[in-house]
């Protein structure tokens, strides 16, 4: 499903670079301050992974793994935003 | 703490001093006698800067005791000079730039003032060989090697 | 002894980049220079620090009783005589302000500060450091970044999890599209040692706290100011009632613009019995406390064409970073920017992470991460080239920068002379002729920036300033916050001052190292002076020359479109130099003029959008010829060709002095200076067993000097001088790589590496 617009932060509201999911990924990685973590933690956990994992996997696997799934969950939760805003919009 | 009166000539004067016997030279040079050109850099005898000459010989000044040196002639860096008019050597090191930070050029000049003493037509080899007991950090060495070859080489000749 | 060329020389200006002697010469070569380590003040008490035997350990109890009972003894401090602040130099992000130079919980590495003592004597601090007696709760210690990311390794800083400091992530185009498209792609791993910075003068202070709330410090030191607003930050102290004061300085490499030790203990214990205190570092305590260049653990895979066109390159670094962040940040950028450098990639990526471990810090050193870089760099290339039949020169050459080259979202470069570059050292091979059989020739390439633009010490100053006042007989002042650490920048700035305002150097006084006096500026480091207080002084010099040619003007009723100038004292019109007057006589008048007050130029400077870098990028290839004994493994060097683009050279003894000396360090990280650490301690903490190049063992510096024009720069110039601490190491392997076939992965390379490396050979055959 194709988003409407640029992704925005959902943690802090950037718009990293392009708006693009792995944009946003490298923006997450970067800061890296706690409210980021805490929200990687949480998308993760359910795949006994967290922020710090996924980090270590970056440094020491070739490719951009890490980085890719994050954009991936990052691309989903927005998606899923956008569909209940449509859907709360509706009523 | 046993203390004892010594006499040390440096730069052509006499100094008397109470001091250690164990006091090392440079320490009695820097801060007993107050002249503090010399430096120290190494617990070691490793790195030269502390180098004066005594009785025409190249010494670091760390490794024999003030005591040792009773009745020789020292020379430090400030003996260079005589009336405000700079040695060859002083003058060579100005202009190939022979130092940067300036910590090792005591010690530098006063190994270069006793090799040129001691070798009349040196080849670079043999320069090199003559300040190699003197750490660099700055310079990696090449432009004192080339003051020393050009006094050694009689560019230079004494003001009159 | 060494060959000089200059290609495309410049026109030849009065003043810049001729034969000048160094404004501090006379006070170096007659014993006059007075360094912090020869300061001494009326009533001066010494002293010694005491220092952690545990690589990790909670602070328990401290009791120094006995050392206060001892006859002599003035003052014994804790880190419950401090603030408990802990400081960085990134001061804009508190989380890496992490260090406590006098802890008062928990001790991080072998040698850190944990108490000191002042006493008359330096004898009696000595004995009474002997008497504390320190109650430790020894923790579990981890020594290698690799180890301490694990789970279950032990946590060095509370919140830092899994004990990553910082992460850095540098990308740039399509990296797996490049990947896609290469031919060839080849993956390595690299190991690059530390390196101690070895500053003839070890670190030293001397502070005085009078009851008047004033402090007043001579610090061994790179930046005056920092010390400045770091101390001020430290002990809660305004900054303006913080004097620094740095007097010739013994060298600094990057290891002098932190706080240390001595300036931070000799001031806690001043301001316990209001005494100045001395504090000297001896050689091993410089070797053991004070920080070190950063050990890195280098993956990089590469992809290019068949042709040699560079398609995509990623790498992830791993680096030591020890117990505190220092400058560590920094150094992790930089390594992974100059990772790059001097070649165009489709894609480049670079993740970067700095561990904790319980080892010395470690923090920059001249080259800042870049001499790591293309120990790694330069010598896979060279392999890729060997692997794909390609003249490992022109394959550089076809991939590398260009005046105009951008490199997305970090760099744009405006002035490269690397392509000429090339041609020099292609010169010097084939000028060299057939090699003796145990000889062999490696070559590297580098770029390097001229200071950074960054601002995370968030200081609210210019980055650097310059105030340039006219005395009435014609003799100039010059201010700068610039530090002269012995590259000469007191020298540099008196020649952009004479040369822009008419006058001949030892006109000019140059006034620096001293915070009373001197305008703020970042100082020494990151290769920014000659570009950043050049230019804060050539705007200084030229605000001096208007206003003072306002006066030539008035009096000389010239048509509006004739110009004034000065050059050598003479103010002349630029159509008629002939005609003229003294330059001492406009002064005068000038200074009736003004009310009997002087002409005063100010100038500054700070970069504005200059990327993400650097404003401006010096480039270099380098040659080393390299002789092997093949039994022993012990290499020599036997000759040297640097072919280097800094724009306009300025200071010229000072540029071929840099040169030289950046080359004898950068040998030195190459194959002698090895520190060996084993659980924590450093096991060569002496010069006896730290291999330091000396005389013999130096080649020649042959120079090749191609000079460019850098827009950014004072006069078009650059930086010289930390750029060629960088390609060594890699030159060396490289020389190894073209005799042997040998591919060394680990620096400093020591003889018993080569030897091994031969047997490996050998047995595969």
């Amino acid at each position: 499903m194709a988003l409407s617009g640029p992704i925005i932060c959902p943690v802090c509201g950037k718009k990293a670079k392009t708006g693009s999911a792995i944009d946003c990924a490298r923006h997450m990685f970067g800061t890296g301050d706690q409210p980021h973590r805490k929200w990687v933690d949480a998308q993760v956990a359910g795949q006994g992974l967290s922020f710090i994992d996924l980090l270590i996997e970056q440094a020491t696997t070739p490719g951009n793994r890490s980085y890719v799934l994050l954009g991936e969950i990052i691309q989903k939760d927005a998606e899923k935003r956008e569909a209940q805003k449509k859907e709360s919009e509706k009523k | 703490m046993e203390r004892q009166l010594i006499r040390l000539n440096v730069n052509n004067q006499d100094y008397e001093i109470y001091i250690n016997p164990k006091t090392l030279l440079v320490e009695a040079i820097r801060d007993h006698i107050g002249l503090t050109g010399t430096k120290r850099g190494c617990d070691t005898v490793s790195c030269g800067v502390c180098t004066v000459i005594v009785d025409n010989m190249a010494v670091k000044g760390c490794s024999v005791l003030a005591v040792q040196t009773e009745g020789k002639k020292i020379l430090t860096v400030e003996g260079l000079e005589v009336d405000g008019k700079l040695q060859p050597i002083q003058k060579a090191f100005l202009d190939e730039g022979a130092f940067q930070c300036g910590f090792c050029t005591s010690g530098m000049l006063m190994s270069a003032t006793a090799f040129l003493k001691e070798s009349k037509k040196p080849t670079e080899k043999q320069i090199r060989d003559g300040i190699e007991g003197n750490i660099c950090r700055c310079t990696g060495y090449n432009s004192i090697v080339r003051a020393i070859d050009a006094v050694a080489k009689g560019k230079y000749t004494e003001d009159k | 002894m060494n060959k000089y060329t200059v290609i495309n020389p410049h026109e030849p200006f009065r003043v810049l980049n001729t034969h000048v002697h160094n404004v501090d010469g006379w006070a170096k070569v007659t014993g006059r220079a007075t360094y912090t380590f020869d300061v001494k003040l009326p009533g001066m008490l010494y002293g010694k620090i005491l220092r952690s035997p545990h690589p990790h350990a909670k602070i328990k109890n401290i009791d120094f009783s006995k050392a206060m009972e001892l006859d002599g003894v003035k003052a014994v401090v804790t880190g419950k005589d401090t603030l408990g602040v802990k400081q960085g130099i990134w001061r804009r992000y508190k989380d890496l302000c992490d260090e406590a130079i006098l802890p008062v919980d928990k001790v991080r590495y072998i040698g850190e500060p944990v108490a000191a003592v002042a006493a008359v004597t330096e004898e009696i601090a000595e004995r009474a450091i002997d008497l504390i007696e320190v109650d430790y709760e020894v923790l579990p210690a981890v020594f290698e970044p690799l180890d301490a990311i694990k789970k279950d390794a032990p946590e060095i800083h509370e919140g830092f999890e899994r004990n990553i400091n910082v992460t850095r992530h540098i990308e740039w185009g399509d990296v797996d599209e490049g990947f896609e498209e290469a031919d060839y792609i080849r993956e390595d791993w690299f190991r690059c040692g530390g390196q101690a910075h070895m500053c003839m003068e070890t670190r030293c202070a001397v502070s005085s706290y009078t009851p008047d709330k004033k402090l007043t410090i001579y610090h061994s030191n790179q930046s005056p100011y920092y010390m400045q607003g770091l101390m001020a930050g430290v002990l809660g102290m305004r900054e303006g009632d913080i004097r620094v004061i740095g007097p010739y300085t013994g060298g600094g490499f990057g290891g002098k613009f932190e706080l240390d030790g001595a300036i931070f203990c000799s001031t806690i214990l001043s301001m316990k019995c209001y005494r100045p205190v001395k504090i000297v570092f001896t050689r091993e305590e410089d070797f053991i406390a004070t920080k070190r260049r950063t050990p890195m653990f280098y993956y990089s895979r590469t992809g290019v064409k068949k042709d040699g066109t560079f398609c995509a390159r990623e790498a992830k670094v791993f680096t030591n970073g020890g117990a505190y962040t220092g400058m560590g940040a920094t150094a992790l950028y930089l390594t992974g920017f100059f990772h790059s450098f001097p070649y165009v990639w489709k894609g480049y990526r670079y993740d970067g992470y700095r561990v904790y471990t319980n080892t010395l810090p470690s923090t920059s050193m001249r080259g800042f991460g870049a001499p790591q870089a293309m120990w790694c760099s330069e010598q896979q290339i060279e392999w890729i080239a060997a692997d794909l039949g390609l003249d490992p020169i022109e394959m550089r050459r076809k991939n590398a920068h260009q005046e105009g080259t951008i490199l997305p979202g970090q760099a744009t470069i405006a002035s490269c002379g690397i392509d000429q570059c090339f041609d020099e050292i292609k010169k010097w091979i084939k000028s060299k002729g057939k090699l003796r059989a145990n000889r062999s020739i490696g070559i590297s390439a580098c770029g390097f920036m001229s200071g950074g633009i960054f601002n995370w010490f968030d200081t609210p100053y210019s980055f650097s300033s310059a105030v340039v006042t006219i005395n009435q007989d014609g003799t100039v002042e010059l201010h700068v916050g610039a530090q002269d650490i012995g590259q000469g920048s007191n020298t540099t700035m008196a020649i952009i001052c004479a040369e822009t305002l008419g006058v001949k150097v030892e006109d000019i006084k140059v006034h620096s190292g001293d915070t009373d006096h001197c305008p703020p500026d970042l100082g020494a480091w990151g290769s920014r002076q000659t570009l950043m207080t050049g230019n804060a002084t050539k705007m200084a010099a030229e605000d001096a020359k208007k206003q003072l040619l306002e006066f030539a003007y008035a009096q000389s009723g010239l048509n509006i479109v004739y110009d004034l100038d000065i050059k050598d004292r003479w103010v002349h019109a630029v159509a008629r130099p002939e005609r003229g007057y003294d330059f001492g006589e406009l002064v005068k008048k000038a200074l009736r003029g003004k009310d009997g007050q002087k002409i005063v130029g100010r100038g500054y400077y700070t970069p504005h959008r200059k990327g993400m870098i650097s404003p401006a990028y010096s480039y270099m290839l380098q040659g080393v010829e390299v002789e092997v004994d093949e039994e022993t493994g012990k290499i020599t060097l036997v000759d040297s060709m640097t072919a280097h683009d800094c724009g306009q050279p300025i200071n010229h003894l000072g540029l071929i002095g840099q040169l030289e000396g950046a080359f004898s360090m950068a040998a030195g990280y190459g194959y002698l200076e090895y520190m060996p650490y084993e659980d924590g301690k450093l096991m060569n903490p002496n010069l006896v067993d730290y291999k330091m190049i000396r005389a013999p063992e130096m080649p020649p510096a042959n120079i090749a000097e191609i000079d460019t024009y850098e827009p950014e720069g004072p006069y078009g110039a650059k930086e010289a001088g930390e750029g060629l601490t960088n390609p060594t190491a890699a030159a060396i392997g490289n020389a190894l790589f073209h005799r042997f076939g040998v591919q060394m992965k680990e620096c400093p390379i020591r003889p018993e590496m080569v030897v091994n490396a031969l047997k490996e050979k050998a047995q595969k055959k």
